[in-house]
């Protein structure tokens, strides 16, 4: 009997088209993804992970199910709730099936045919990959050498994920079908199940909840991320993921419990057609009443009609649909589930290395808006529920007979939805009101709230409610209509992907970006308020096209549809329409105006195509020899309220070849559309404008440059901001918080930054492969600083005018300050020379000010940002008592730090300034300084010191040259910071940076470079770079460090080729002053460090421990220590293990914390290791290099908790 | 008031032809629309009703053009169709009182009076606050009955409204009717021979989209008078009866058949002459 029931679930599926439609869906998308040049998958493949790699087929394979989510529960929900839909169940259950033959076979049935759908994927990605290159369009990879092919690779993802992801979800849905018999509680379940992936990501931003995020996610994905988080491309590109550790755990806890979901299936379902509800219902009882028909007079009573009334109406209808929606349980579970989710959220606010923010309101409505995801739930789900609404229930002859116009159903059902988003907004705002209470912030900014929620989040409700509306309503068939709006969201998604971007024909685009505090919403309320007009105004015409077209009776075919429609047009409701139609147009023309005309608009591709014209055109002037700045006298004029600037006064040029110069190569700044109003030699040049496209002009002098000789360059160049623009916009200049660096005046000679980087996209243009960096035997890269080619060191002066009530700060002394015009102005100068890079920097700030010995300290900040100013002074006082004392005195007398919008969220080190991003120190909040880490006390002293590595030491511009200056400024700030925190919070600290190292190492796209190597690398000289320097002051000793990198600065101060040593320094020249403090015992950890790429793996096996006689314990410490040395791709060896490490004990302290008894280093020669060790007090636990100094991929490991055992 | 039906036609998508040009003159009174199951009068109830679009053909009341001047037909119109639904989790006064709103009765006051008169009149006052998700067939068909009857409606078009009901009910809805049928058009439509014999002035039978027989049920019967023959047979004749005669009818009354034939006189002579009920006209139009 079970055959039967699963043969004929299966040919009942077999005979649906809509089972080749998913099969279909499915196989397009994943060949699509699998041979289109436009769908990219970053970070995932490209680069050196290839897209036929295990990494990228597993990814594949398991992001699909979420898509399978929508199917899955379209066949495997109603499996047995079709019985009744259909109302069959009287027939099915008075049969002789048994109810396990009955639901397995029906389950079965079902999954089988799950399965089969989803063998879709294997299968196109599989002929994806193999036919590919033969296609008639280029694939992304294409002329990209791909792994051979490797069936396995394909199926076993599928095998070992793909099916236990259909039979948990498979479990789910049918038992949400089975037992609810309601249609939406099948669809809340998958609700659930995407909110739980979603918590995972909102708990990973702690690092210690990787193994709770990796088995709660019911789709495997989070945990396959966290699985290889660490995996080199390299291992992407050759191992499959086994059954093994977290990955093995998740499955068997979901599987558990589908299986277990099944048991409670089996047994709670009713065989019966009526059964007993799960809840009492409340039972209404019939009053008794006297029942005498014939005495009642049915009252005459007035009808009315006209506009009034149907106002009345539709109030009275919409308000009636509210209640209707609001009684909904799935309605309730969704808004729960959302709350739930925020609630978590608000657990981990912004964090930075585990340490939170402030919930200033700006933070706070960024957290609310994840509840759009909800809304957009709730949007798709009830437009279509309330569209349907009476056709579902068979009332709509009812109620399509009453005497009420068209559009007032149709419109109420819009404001019944109204009413409850403007109820749920109101929630969220109470929500976010209560998170900051609960952390004890009470600055609500109530009027920011609505501000935020009632325009751009309200607006997204209303404009995807009445387009599914729309949907709902022509497509007259509510999965249809629920199908569409998926169809239409990825079409969004792949019209974005394959480069029409234009806001105009992105449904809902103009977003009002983040809120600053600074800056309010500055000038995105221009273009979020003409693109959402744009939309509303399509949206309304849509609205007044469904209200044309909406069925009403029992017509529902598309010709009386439109004989019945033009009945409806009445002349309202033309006139509406029209009007629509034509704001719709003009918004539109209006917003075409100012992003095409006003300003440029180029798509993605003609900035490609544009940038490959530019290295074409102009690479053969990369080296060629030119004049070099000396000197910057500028005056700004910054017009915050219009957006504009300008620029006049002249640079000094000076050649320091030793032939005469005729030509200089002027680059004008494209990125940004300057204007250079004139730029003229004095004596004269010739302009030759033949790349004028470009931005370059050459000027051929008309006295070539004498070698020694300069040359006074004046010029006028010119900001300009027109109206709005498509995509992005400035975020530079605005109206509060203008910060921008000298990368906008004109350059000299060719600027390779203009070039496309990315191998992928060179190779699609047809370039050659590019090297990040010069190598550090290049003359030319030893001739110029990370700075630039355009100078060594400058002389500076700079005048600022700006608005009345805003203070403009530029690198330099202030000289003076004076009103003029009723606008501010600002002279700074620089009294030594300074590198050729500088800020300038405007807003309305508040002074905070200190003194550091004789240094002047200010910082400006924005009011009400108070919240770590001192944690700032004091970091900026304790970085220049080190640095002074342990490396050179501060060259400058003054130190500023600035804060700018949060728009991009960053700190940046000027001469004698520091600009600073308002979204990271000034609002982090180091609640409890035993826990979180010091973020604006680190970033501070990172900064600062900036001010020697880079400033008093500027490298060259060669491979490894950040290993100087970034990485040198995290050893210093690291050191500042270790004489201020416990050992703890240190250790906590280099635990982000391992763990960002690693996994930045693992997305690398190009190759991983050793540390004194580094191209570019965040990861390496950040990150690395501070384990690296850690380890090397604890291996060798902070002093000899320190010692080391004063002898560095005493020979390359001010390096160049004006200097003594004639050129910049590399990391290998700093190198030599490390290996010249290292003991010959330890010389290899400068090769394992900085020279190469080495990991170890250290484990504790064991740790036992004994008293022994004179109140001492014995403690046995068994481990296995390995070494590894890794190629830039990640392929790995073994290498001989001889090495220094650390060995750690520790017992409790009065507290019940952990308290280390010993720590010292051991040598460690073999892999497996017995350590004997007395302490003299009681163990708890033991590890090798317990500290996490070493960089080693699995760090938990390295200690265990002790053991008591007499055998030892 | 009249309704005018004229040379109504409507053929489905699926090539069902649903109405036949259809011609009937509807007076006030009840009207009576006799006809098997799929006869086509939901179809025509639908049209009459504003809810479906005809092929071809004209529909008035009175002034009004029912086709194109469809809100002003839905101000006077109380229709209860064939089969019908409600929201489950809504209860009765709360849905009767959203009802009539949408009819236009927005003063308060009238709208109490005429929904509790309502539920008194159909015997759902007790049941006024149960969820209609709750309600038996025969409570939510009286539901049905209250919704057409709000806002006094001049045009009331009730499709098998017995269908579903007991006895006694019938007979009180019957009874409601034919207490609103004087100065109203009522059109009923119905396959239960009976509903049309009790109450109706004027009636139409209908098959296969077209009128077959229009006109008052007593001119119905006169038309048949002395053409009903009748003969009680055994069952193994039924079928040589039925290839011989023209057979409308077949009743079994203690086992073996009774069959009524239509004639012009005594078929074979075996027949008893009988006196035709309506029922004999409905069968007669139907198998003729």
């Amino acid at each position: 009997m079970l055959k039967e029931i699963l043969r004929f679930e299966f040919s009942y599926r077999k005979n649906r088209p809509a089972t080749y439609i998913y099969f279909g869906i499915l196989f397009i998308l994943c060949f699509a993804a699998s041979t289109s040049k436009y769908v990219s998958f970053e970070g995932v493949a490209g680069g050196q992970i290839k897209e036929n790699s295990p990494f990228f087929l597993t990814t594949m394979t398991i992001i699909m199910t979420f898509f399978m989510t929508f199917i899955c529960s379209a066949i495997m929900g109603v499996a047995v709730l079709r019985d009744f839909e259909h109302k069959m169940e009287s027939l099915v259950f008075s049969t002789t099936v048994c109810k396990f033959d009955y639901l397995i076979g029906r389950f079965l049935g079902s999954f089988i045919v799950m399965v089969l759908v989803y063998s879709s994927i294997w299968l196109a990605l599989m002929l994806g990959f193999s036919i590919g290159e033969y296609l008639p369009w280029e694939p992304s990879w294409e002329g990209k050498k791909m792994l051979p092919f490797d069936a396995w690779s394909f199926l076993q993802p599928f095998i070992y994920w793909g099916i236990t992801n259909i039979f948990i979800q498979g479990a789910i849905f049918f038992a949400a079908g089975a037992l609810s018999r309601s249609t939406i509680v099948i669809y809340t379940q998958g609700i659930v199940l995407f909110v739980l992936y979603q918590i995972t990501n909102t708990i990973l931003s702690d690092i210690e909840n990787k193994t709770v995020a990796a088995l709660l996610d019911p789709f495997c994905y989070r945990t396959f991320q966290i699985y290889t988080e660490y995996w080199t491309p390299a291992q992407k590109n050759a191992l499959l993921v086994p059954f093994e550790g977290i990955m093995l755990w998740n499955r068997v806890i979901w599987c558990s419990f589908a299986l277990l979901i099944l048991i409670i299936t089996y047994f709670s379902f009713s065989y019966n057609v009526v059964r007993n509800s799960l809840f009492k219902k409340k039972a209404v009882k019939e009053e008794k009443s006297a029942f005498q028909p014939d005495s009642i007079r049915i009252p005459v009573v007035h009808q009315f009609s006209g506009f009034g009334t149907n106002l009345k109406q539709l109030w009275k209808e919409s308000v009636f649909y509210t209640k209707m929606i609001v009684r909904e349980i799935p309605f309730i579970a969704i808004i729960f589930v959302g709350l739930a989710d925020l609630t978590i959220s608000s657990f981990y606010f912004d964090e930075m290395y585990g340490t939170s923010s402030y919930p200033i309101t700006a933070n706070v409505i960024g957290l609310l808006n994840n509840f759009d995801l909800y809304f957009l739930i709730i949007v798709v789900f009830y437009s279509g529920e309330i569209i349907w609404k009476e056709r579902v229930t068979n009332m709509h002859l009812i109620i399509d007979a009453t005497p009420v116009p068209d559009w007032v159903n149709l419109f109420a059902k819009f404001v019944g939805l109204l009413i409850i988003y403007i109820s749920l907004l109101l929630i969220l705002i109470l929500s976010g009101i209560l998170i900051q209470a609960s952390h004890g912030y009470f600055n609500f900014e109530i009027s920011l709230y609505f501000k935020a929620l009632f325009t751009n989040t309200l607006i997204f409700l209303v404009l995807y409610t009445l387009l599914s509306f729309f949907v709902q309503v022509m497509g007259n068939n509510k999965f249809v209509g629920f199908a569409m709006m998926f169809v239409f969201f990825l079409v969004t998604f792949f019209l974005g992907a394959s480069g029409i971007q234009h806001p105009l024909f992105s449904f809902g685009s103009g977003s009002l970006r983040d809120y600053s505090d600074m800056n309010k919403y500055g000038h995105f309320i221009t273009r979020f308020s003409w693109l959402k007009f744009y939309w509303l105004a399509f949206v309304a015409f849509l609205f007044i096209l469904a209200v044309v077209f909406s069925v009403r009776g029992s017509e529902a075919v598309m010709k009386t549809r439109l004989r019945v429609g033009k009945l409806r047009l009445t002349r309202p409701i033309l006139t509406i329409g029209i009007f629509s139609f034509i704001a719709f147009i003009a918004a539109g023309c209006y917003v075409f105006y100012n992003t095409n005309r006003l300003n440029e608009y180029e798509t993605r591709e003609e900035g490609e195509d544009k940038q490959v014209a530019y290295e074409k055109a102009l690479k053969k002037f990369e080296h060629l020899p030119q004049p070099k700045i000396i000197d910057v006298n500028l005056k700004v004029e910054i017009y915050p309220q219009t957006r504009n600037f300008t620029a006049e006064g002249y640079f000094w040029l000076k050649n320091k070849t030793e032939k005469p110069l005729a030509d200089v190569h002027i680059q004008n700044d494209m990125e940004h559309k300057m204007k250079i109003d004139y730029l003229k030699f004095d004596n004269g040049a010739k302009e030759n404008k033949a790349h004028s496209k470009f931005g370059y002009i050459i000027y051929t002098l008309n006295k070539p440059l004498a070698p020694d000789d300069s040359v006074k360059m004046s010029f006028k160049t010119q900001f300009e901001t027109k109206g709005f623009v498509a995509t992005g916009g400035n975020t530079d200049v605005v109206y509060n918080g203008t910060f921008f660096n000298n990368m906008y005046f004109p350059t000299i000679g060719y600027n390779n930054s203009y070039e496309i980087n990315d191998d992928d996209t060179r190779r699609k243009k047809k370039l050659p492969e590019k090297e990040r960096m010069m190598e550090q035997n290049n003359p030319v890269g030893l001739s110029q600083s990370l700075f630039g080619d355009d100078a060594d060191y400058i002389r500076f002066e700079m005048v600022i005018g700006t608005d009345k009530d805003q203070t403009a700060i530029a690198p330099g002394y202030l000289q003076k300050t004076w009103d003029e015009n009723n606008r501010k102005y600002f002279h700074y100068k620089m009294d030594v020379s300074m590198c050729n890079f500088y800020s300038i920097v405007s807003a309305k700030y508040e002074v905070k000010k200190d003194k550091w010995k004789d240094v002047n300290l200010e910082i400006y900040y924005n009011k009400g940002h108070e919240y770590n100013l001192d944690k700032m002074m004091a970091s900026m006082k304790a970085s220049f008592d080190y640095f002074s004392k342990n490396f050179t005195p501060y060259q400058y007398r003054q130190m500023r730090i600035m804060e700018f919008p949060r728009y991009a969220e960053f700190a940046q080190s000027f001469a004698n300034t520091v600009p600073f991003s308002e979204g990271i120190g000034f609002i982090q909040k180091v609640a409890d300084p035993k826990e979180d880490i010091d973020m604006p006390y680190y970033v501070t002293a990172h900064e600062l010191g900036h001010q020697w590595w880079g400033h008093q030491v500027a490298e060259a511009n060669v491979k490894g040259n950040a290993m100087l200056s970034e990485t040198q400024a995290q050893y210093s700030a690291l050191m500042v910071m270790k004489h201020a925190v416990t050992p703890e919070m240190m250790q906590k600290f280099l635990k982000y940076e391992l763990n960002r190292y690693l996994q930045g190492r693992a997305t690398e796209r190009k190759k991983e470079q050793p540390l004194n190597m580094v191209e570019g690398q965040g990861y390496i000289h950040y990150q690395k770079g501070s384990l690296v320097m850690f380890a090397l002051q604890d291996y060798i000793g902070e002093e000899k460090v320190n010692l080391a990198l004063r002898n560095f600065l005493a020979d390359w101060q001010y390096p160049g080729p004006d200097s003594k040593n004639k050129r910049y320094p590399t990391s290998n020249d700093l190198l030599k002053y490390f290996k010249a403090q290292t003991p010959d015992s330890l010389k290899n950890i400068i090769t394992d460090m900085f020279e190469t790429i080495t990991l170890f793996e250290n484990k504790v096996e064991k740790v036992a421990y004994k008293p022994l006689k004179d109140k001492t314990f014995e403690v046995k410490i068994t481990t296995t220590n390995e070494k590894f040395r890794a190629d830039s791709s990640g392929n790995e060896a073994p290498i001989a293990i001889n090495d220094w490490i650390d060995v750690g004990v520790y017992g409790t302290d009065k507290n019940g914390d952990d308290k280390l008894l010993y720590l010292k280093k051991h040598k460690v020669t073999q892999k497996n290791n017995t350590f004997t060790i007395i302490v003299k007090e009681e163990p708890k636990k033991a590890g090798i290099d317990p500290i996490n100094k070493l960089i080693d991929r699995h760090a938990e490991d390295n200690t265990k908790a002790a053991e008591e055992s007499e055998g030892i | 008031m009249q309704l005018t039906i004229s040379n109504l036609n409507k053929t489905y998508s699926n090539g069902v032809h649903a109405l036949k040009d259809v011609n009937l003159t509807i007076n006030q009174g009840m009207f009576g629309l006799l006809g098997p199951n799929g006869a086509g009068k939901s179809s025509l109830m639908r049209t009459i009703a504003t809810l479906q679009e005809p092929d071809s053909g004209s529909i008035s009341l009175g002034n009004i053009n029912v086709l194109t001047q469809k809100e002003e037909v839905r101000k006077t119109l109380g229709y209860l169709p064939q089969e019908f639904g409600v929201y489950p989790k809504v209860d009765a006064i709360t849905l009767l009182n959203h009802l009539a709103v949408l009819k236009g009765i927005t003063n308060t006051t009238e709208r109490k009076s005429v929904v509790e008169a309502l539920l008194h009149k159909t015997n759902l006052w007790g049941a006024r606050k149960k969820n209609l998700g709750g309600y038996s067939g025969g409570m939510k068909q009286r539901f049905g009955i209250a919704q057409a009857l709000l806002a006094n409606p001049k045009l009331i078009i009730v499709d098998e409204p017995t269908a579903g009901l007991d006895p006694a009910e019938r007979n009180r809805f019957l009874n409601l009717l034919s207490e609103l049928g004087e100065n109203t058009v009522v059109i009923l439509s119905t396959h239960i021979v009976d509903d049309v014999k009790e109450l109706c002035s004027d009636m139409a039978v209908f098959n296969k989209g077209e009128v077959l027989f229009k006109g008052s049920p007593d001119e119905a019967l006169n038309a048949i008078v002395g053409k009903i023959w009748e003969k009680r047979i055994s069952k193994a004749e039924l079928s040589d009866y039925k290839n011989n005669f023209k057979v409308i009818s077949e009743k079994l009354i203690a086992g073996n058949p009774i069959i009524h034939v239509f004639a012009e006189s005594n078929p074979d002579g075996t027949f008893e002459p009988v006196e035709g009920d309506l029922e004999d006209v409905y069968f007669s139009k139907i198998f003729a």
